[in-house]
């Protein structure tokens, strides 16, 4: 049975992060009551006519971009026929022949092994109402038709369901960092569709598509399961048929679904109410200009600036912290420390206190002067710790906070007195440091420390310590 | 040939979701052929340009700014819906269980 391969395409659909639909002003709102987001446009009104979302083809643009994928720079809009309840024109506004981009690329990498999964098209058309099925009936929300949509479809180039889930985690990231989509599967905004075939020779096997996946783990549940599934059949001699069907998530297997229109029977035409759009050169550069960094971008620089693969990893999870953070790019801030209290002190106090990172009173110069105090000693993190709450929650800057905790730098003779007396206590030490015992200098500082109560700057004691040990 | 099969014609009536009586399908047959031979007439055209017609117009789509305009009200949305359930249109069951 070992000899078979498996061959996946995917055809992702993530919804536009625009305010308006695709070829209608209504709202783009998710979450709504069921039927208040809709105009004539959208219910598909005799006479009425789409005009097109100026947002949705930047963002599409956007997209086709960091596919890597080849322009269409004058491009149509395409009619695609069927009779459906999910589609009030009996047609979906799609593009057919001219997608605005083409002959992309994904790079995943397995066990750090890079391939290429290519990328057939991207292109834009609007979303169909948002269907139940329950008790025999079907219930619509028109409040989804015509939110704007991009189909990625790639070439069937995955063989396996790790290899699939790769890909998805991939494209996730790079429509989420493009700020293209919000693409959460749970509320449907990305949703991947799997076409999956089994074969023992060069030539690929029966197709079959799987539709209806709710989170990239299922996507490889599903796989694994059609597999075994088409496997199963054929090895019982059984001829399989294109269909397609549904992922069930309480069974984790897939149903068969009603087989809709394909290919020719959709009788694809150019949309003869849209005329061609042209995306001019310096439209496409100024569009590329304003994509925010790639996640990839900002992994390459948290690992240059010394912060380590768990933490990068944690930060690009979180596209807030990761913005945040590249505020203070380039701007001679030790960034690992600042990656460290993001991710540590800063994120348990706003998880604790549920607020967002912007409604604190946290501002970029006390984030700045923060970093500061604990790269220079100034301050150690079990001060932080103390002082984290007043700094997130009142204006005031951050030397006046720690004054207000009693933490202020001592004075030169301060800190001379405590050296001495710590020297005159620990002559052991002292004489053991001199016999070329170099551990004793850290019981030393320890000692010191303890004394000036985290008040003095650490390398200030060093220098100071040695300078009388060598007395 | 000088009409369609009768597995054409149910595919069409069936694309078209409409329930089609024996003596419809062998009238179809005819019509549906005439009509597909009166389109293909369009390749006798001298000159026929297969370059992509898609407007009469030349000038390229004004796009719109992304904002939102006015919306139906929910009832007014609702007012021809056959038949609704809570908030929602109700339509007969689109997919087998």
């Amino acid at each position: 049975m070992n000899q078979y391969k498996t061959t996946i395409g995917i055809e992702v659909h993530a919804e536009l992060k625009t305010k308006s639909k695709m070829f209608s002003d209504s709202a783009n709102n998710y979450g709504k009551m069921a039927n208040t987001c809709t105009n004539v446009i959208d219910l598909g009104y005799p006479g009425t006519l789409p005009t097109i979302n100026e947002k949705a083809i930047e963002l599409a643009l956007r997209a086709a971009l960091v596919l890597h994928c080849k322009i269409n720079k004058v491009m149509h809009f395409d009619r695609k026929n069927y009779f459906y309840p999910d589609n009030p024109k009996n047609y979906q506004i799609t593009q057919n022949r001219t997608p605005i981009g083409i002959d992309g690329y994904v790079e995943i990498t397995i066990n750090n092994v890079p391939k290429k999964i290519r990328i057939h098209d991207i292109h834009i058309e609007e979303d169909t109402c948002k269907s139940i099925h329950s008790n025999n009936k079907s219930l619509l929300d028109f409040n989804r038709a015509g939110v704007p949509l991009v189909e990625i479809v790639t070439e069937a180039d995955m063989n396996s369901a790790e290899e699939a889930m790769a890909y998805l985690e991939k494209l996730r990231e790079l429509l989420l960092y493009a700020d293209v989509s919000d693409c959460k599967i749970e509320e449907g905004s990305m949703r991947c569709d799997c076409n999956v075939s089994v074969s023992k020779t060069e030539t690929y096997g029966t197709k079959i598509e799987v539709k209806n996946i709710g989170s990239i783990s299922n996507v490889g549940v599903a796989i694994d399961y059609e597999k075994a599934r088409q496997i199963s059949l054929l090895e019982k001699g059984q001829v399989l048929k294109e269909e397609t069907r549904r992922f069930d998530d309480k069974t984790n297997s897939t149903i068969l679904m009603r087989v809709k229109e394909t290919g020719n029977d959709y009788r694809y035409f150019p949309e003869p109410d849209i005329p061609f759009i042209e995306l001019t050169d310096e439209y496409i550069e100024e569009v590329a200009k304003n994509i925010p960094m790639t996640a990839e971008k900002r992994r390459e620089i948290y690992l240059n600036n010394g912060i380590s693969e768990v933490n990068v990893k944690k930060i690009i999870q979180n596209r807030t912290i990761s913005d945040y953070l590249n505020k203070f790019i380039n701007q001679n801030l030790n960034l690992v420390i600042a990656s460290n209290l993001l991710l540590g002190d800063i994120t348990a106090y706003i998880n604790k206190y549920e607020i967002p990172l912007e409604k604190t009173a946290l501002t970029d110069e006390k984030f700045i002067d923060i970093v500061t105090c604990l790269d220079t000693g100034k301050i150690n993190s079990k001060i932080f710790k103390e002082i984290l709450e007043d700094v997130m929650e009142q204006d005031l800057p951050v030397e006046k906070i720690l004054e207000n905790h009693g933490v202020r730098e001592m004075s030169e003779e301060e800190l001379s007195e405590i050296i001495n007396k710590v020297l005159e206590n620990n002559e052991q030490s002292v004489s053991d440091y001199k016999k070329g015992n170099e551990r004793a200098i850290k019981y030393l500082m320890g000692q010191i420390m303890k004394e000036t109560k985290g008040n003095a700057n650490p390398n200030t004691i060093v220098e100071k310590l040695e300078s009388k040990l060598k007395e | 040939m000088d009409k369609l099969s009768k597995e054409e014609v149910e595919h069409v009536a069936h694309l078209a979701r409409i329930n089609l009586e024996e003596e419809d399908i062998e009238r179809y047959r005819i019509q549906l052929k005439k009509l597909i031979d009166d389109i293909d007439k369009i390749k006798d055209i001298k000159n026929y340009d297969e370059e992509m017609l898609i407007t009469p117009v030349t000038f390229h789509s004004d796009l719109r700014k992304d904002e939102i305009g006015s919306m139906l009200d929910y009832k007014e949305a609702m007012k021809n819906v056959p038949a609704s359930n809570g908030n929602f249109v109700e339509v007969p069951v689109m997919i087998n269980e």
